[in-house]
């Protein structure tokens, strides 16, 4: 009797589990989105008549404290003004600190639970398309998009959409990025250097004397032996950035490594014309024989790849330079100068090559998609949130709930956002035009409240960039805007960039089995290499591995992919 | 009649344990077909592509994956020959400590850390042993420069094993002490008697006595050869110790679930299986010859 119990419950268990796999599988079959178009006409910003609810993945940053009393990420400004202008509900599937996004999306993929909008990078783009998880958005977006979000994908001259597009169908909907955001400047402290009596260092000789004196002549003058020269990656961040994620390296060593003209992680055309992987270039080998010798003279951060984060050395004060994009005074800039007025960051277009020129490298300006389920109703609703969002930015007040609440947020800036500003910042100033003159420029959604608030943050002299000549208190949101845009942003506005780009910024077939142990052994063997536990003709052992564990296979199919 | 009655009941009660058996540990066996599938979540297991041993092949084609295994298993060795040997040291000297008020204090003082999780734990040891931590602050005095000592490959397995030791050398002390008190007190007397000192009485009383527990600990921690301690090695390890301080488990999940190489971190997820079954069924032997433990 007892053994049939145990038998009848083992087999109840069992077909219940099965059976549960069955029914999803039945359901994402017979929905089939494209079927069932409105016949209303389509109107990118059309109100729904009756209220829908898109569940989405959102990233919530616990240490984010903008939202005013009372607001939650699911009820803020924005999201009330979602639910007024389009009577969408907004409701999430799931939330996740910065630090654990891709991984909840990761895992959303793996269960194939996924909310019906998201966020994704491309990685995570390619697989749920394979696995043919995400809805076609092709006629979404032809009818959908709004005229100002098709003309800044538009003017990445069909990069965007280009790394959207399966078989002819569009599949996402991409961002458009400054392309500031993968450039990374020299971050200086500039107090630092007028306190020892030196100039900003021009070339990777200059780079390292003054590093020295960072380190060895208490710059701080607190008489203790705990300054940085140099900052390094911390454990969330890259030695430099690579061809999938080109923009926004923190405190990585993007600067030393383009000053050798070494772009390790970027696909080259090399000499002859053959497509190369800049890894494993002799170039890659001497930038990083040049960082090994700087950290055993101890000019980096010793604790490079350990420190959880490295923007803490900065904010107390102990970093006297790091390489970052134009927005560090978003980062942890703000903190550094309300820690302490005078530390006075100031941002170079340095170090430069052998021949005097500035050659860093360049990113793509499409990094994040917005994907939509499967068998969701209302594809088209995702689309309305982006034109809803790009359309009246400007109109929110970042203070009472920052753009990190805003669900579904895509960066839409033209290419060249941040030079427009910066120059457009400067005329103001000098008073050769007046903020009236740059406000029928709706793309740029920021600009007209950059220069409206310029004066009161900014102090005379108008053209000494220097912290004193600041008031970041009368109004730090202004602050940290105005300072990345002619502190950060300068040094590209001024300096001719002779910059490079990989010849791809996406996946290829191989890559999704091979790429993430190809990718390991480099990270590894770089860093060991530069901490001096291996040494350096390690670098040839990596070229032999990568070579033979799938590199060449790789790099047969990057090439294929250029030839198309 | 009547007492067989009773025992239905009694074997009604395993019910709970056995739905539970079933739901998390047979059910999800049926994963392992992902390891011979080229596994797409949006088909699952159902409709992904069958690519028989294919996985396995690339799994040895990677450095990784002997490295990770021989990590795992030079860990989890240390860790058991310090969690065997510490604790009895210890348990022996507590034993010869007369005065019973510090005995009792040392020994909640030394059994505290177990109560403490590798998350806080980790912290603190990452910030014990920093850069500029006391340690290397301490190092400093004697002239040594400092050393980062989680950034170190060939440091980073002893930093491993002691903090596991120090954490839980306090608990384990407390299972021989009560093996110690179950020795007849009537042998210690008989053998002062005959003129042993109290190295003697260690060596033929105390020892002798308490040797049957001291094997079957260190029989049954043989099942746990496999598993060197995910907690403990995710909160502390990073990318510079990845070489030495990788174990199965932690490989399994950066594979698995921060990379989405589901196969492969399946394939080798299941050989650990299959290697811990043989070391459990061997432990459960062994405990079985010495000193006559079994189950069934």
């Amino acid at each position: 009797m007892l053994k049939k119990i145990f038998f009848l419950l083992l087999f109840i268990l069992l077909f219940t589990a099965c059976s549960n796999e069955d029914a999803s599988k039945d359901e994402t079959e017979d929905k089939d989105p494209s079927s069932d178009t409105p016949s209303e006409p389509a109107d990118p910003f059309g109100v729904y008549e009756e209220t829908i609810t898109i569940a989405i993945g959102q990233e919530v940053d616990p240490s984010d404290t903008s939202l005013q009393d009372g607001d939650t990420p699911l009820d803020n400004q924005y999201t009330r003004h979602v639910k007024e202008n389009l009577n969408i509900e907004v409701e999430h599937a799931f939330t996740a600190s910065p630090s654990n996004y891709d991984q909840k999306v990761s895992l959303a993929i793996a269960s194939n639970d996924l909310p019906d909008a998201m966020v994704v990078g491309p990685v995570e783009l390619r697989q749920l398309v394979e696995a043919d998880q995400i809805a076609d958005l092709t006629d979404v977006y032809e009818n959908y998009a709004s005229p100002a979000i098709k003309e800044i994908i538009d003017s990445s001259g069909g990069v965007a959409l280009e790394n959207v597009t399966f078989d002819g169908k569009i599949m996402a909907i991409p961002n458009s990025q400054a392309s500031a955001d993968g450039v990374h400047n020299l971050w200086i402290r500039q107090d630092w250097l007028d306190e020892l009596g030196l100039e900003p260092p021009k070339t990777l000789d200059d780079l390292k004397k003054v590093a020295k004196a960072f380190v060895e002549e208490d710059p701080d003058g607190n008489g203790q032996d705990d300054t940085i020269g140099l900052a390094g990656p911390d454990t969330s961040n890259k030695l430099y950035a690579n061809f999938l994620e080109s923009t926004n390296n923190l405190y990585g060593f993007d600067g030393i490594f383009s000053a050798l003209h070494a772009y390790p992680g970027y696909w080259l055309e090399g000499e002859d014309g053959e497509l190369v992987y800049g890894s494993t270039l002799p170039e890659t080998k001497e930038a990083l024989s040049f960082l090994r010798d700087m950290y055993s003279e101890g000019l980096i951060d010793p604790e490079i790849g350990v420190r959880e984060d490295s923007g803490e050395s900065v904010i107390s004060g102990n970093t006297g330079m790091f390489f970052g994009p134009f927005w560090m005074p978003y980062g942890p800039l703000t903190d550094a100068v309300t820690n302490n007025p005078d530390a006075n960051w100031q941002s170079y277009a340095l170090p430069l090559d052998a021949n005097g020129e500035y050659t860093p490298h360049l990113s793509t300006t499409t990094t994040q998609f917005v994907v939509v389920r499967k068998d969701y109703e209302h594809p088209e609703a995702a689309m309305k949130i982006l034109n809803n969002l790009l359309a009246n930015e400007s109109e929110f007040d970042p203070s009472i709930g920052g753009p990190g609440f805003y669900p579904l947020r895509l960066v839409y800036a033209p290419a060249d956002e941040m030079e427009v500003t910066t120059v457009a910042l400067r005329e103001v100033l000098a008073g050769t035009k007046e903020p009236e003159d740059f406000y029928d420029m709706p793309a740029y959604k920021l600009l007209k409240s950059d220069v409206d608030h310029i004066h009161e943050i900014k102090l005379e002299p108008y053209d000494n960039m220097d912290i004193e000549y600041w008031d970041p208190q009368a109004n730090l949101g202004q602050w940290t805007r105005a300072y990345s845009a002619l502190v950060g942003t300068a040094p590209l506005v001024d300096t001719e960039i002779n910059g490079v780009k990989s010849v791809i910024y996406s996946q290829t077939k191989t890559m999704e089995d091979r790429w993430v142990n190809l990718k390991k052994i480099e990270d590894e063997t770089f860093l060991k290499i530069i901490m001096g536990t291996e040494s350096l003709d390690a670098f040839d052992q990596f070229v032999e591995d990568w070579n033979n564990q799938g590199g060449e296979q790789i790099t047969e199919e990057v090439a294929d992919v250029v030839a198309k | 009649m009547r007492t067989k009655g009773f025992a239905k009941h009694y074997y009604l009660m395993l019910l709970p344990g056995f739905i539970w058996l079933i739901l998390f540990s047979i059910v999800p066996m049926f994963g392992i077909v992902i390891a011979f599938q080229n596994y797409n979540p949006g088909l699952g297991v159902f409709g992904s592509e069958f690519v028989g041993l294919e996985t396995f092949r690339y799994m040895f084609e990677l450095n990784d994956t002997m490295n990770v295994f021989f990590n795992t298993i030079y860990i989890a060795i240390m860790k058991i020959v310090g969690n065997l040997i510490v604790p009895l040291v210890f348990a022996l000297m507590l034993n010869e400590v007369r005065y019973m008020g510090l005995k009792r204090s040392i020994q909640t003082i030394v059994y505290l850390p177990h109560f403490l999780s590798w998350v806080i734990l980790g912290g603190v040891l990452l910030d014990i042993f920093a850069y500029g931590g006391p340690i290397n602050q301490l190092l400093a005095m004697f002239g040594i420069d400092p050393v980062l000592f989680f950034g170190r490959a060939d440091l980073f397995p002893f930093l491993v094993v002691g903090s596991d030791v120090w954490k839980e050398f306090g608990f384990n002390t407390i299972i021989y002490l009560a093996a110690l008190t179950g020795i007849n007190p009537a042998l210690y007397e008989a053998a002062s008697i005959d003129g042993a000192s109290r190295l003697r009485l260690l060596w033929h009383v105390t020892l002798p006595g308490i040797r049957t527990t001291a094997v079957l600990l260190a029989v049954l921690s043989l099942g746990n050869v496999l598993n060197a301690g995910f907690d403990q090695i995710f909160n502390l390890y990073n990318p510079l110790v990845y070489s030495s301080g990788d174990i199965i488990d932690t490989w399994v999940y950066r594979a698995g679930l921060l990379n989405l190489q589901y196969e492969l971190a399946t394939a080798v997820g299941l050989l650990k299986s299959v290697a811990g079954f043989m070391l459990i069924s061997l432990s459960y032997y062994l405990a079985y010859r010495f000193t006559n433990y079994r189950i069934f």
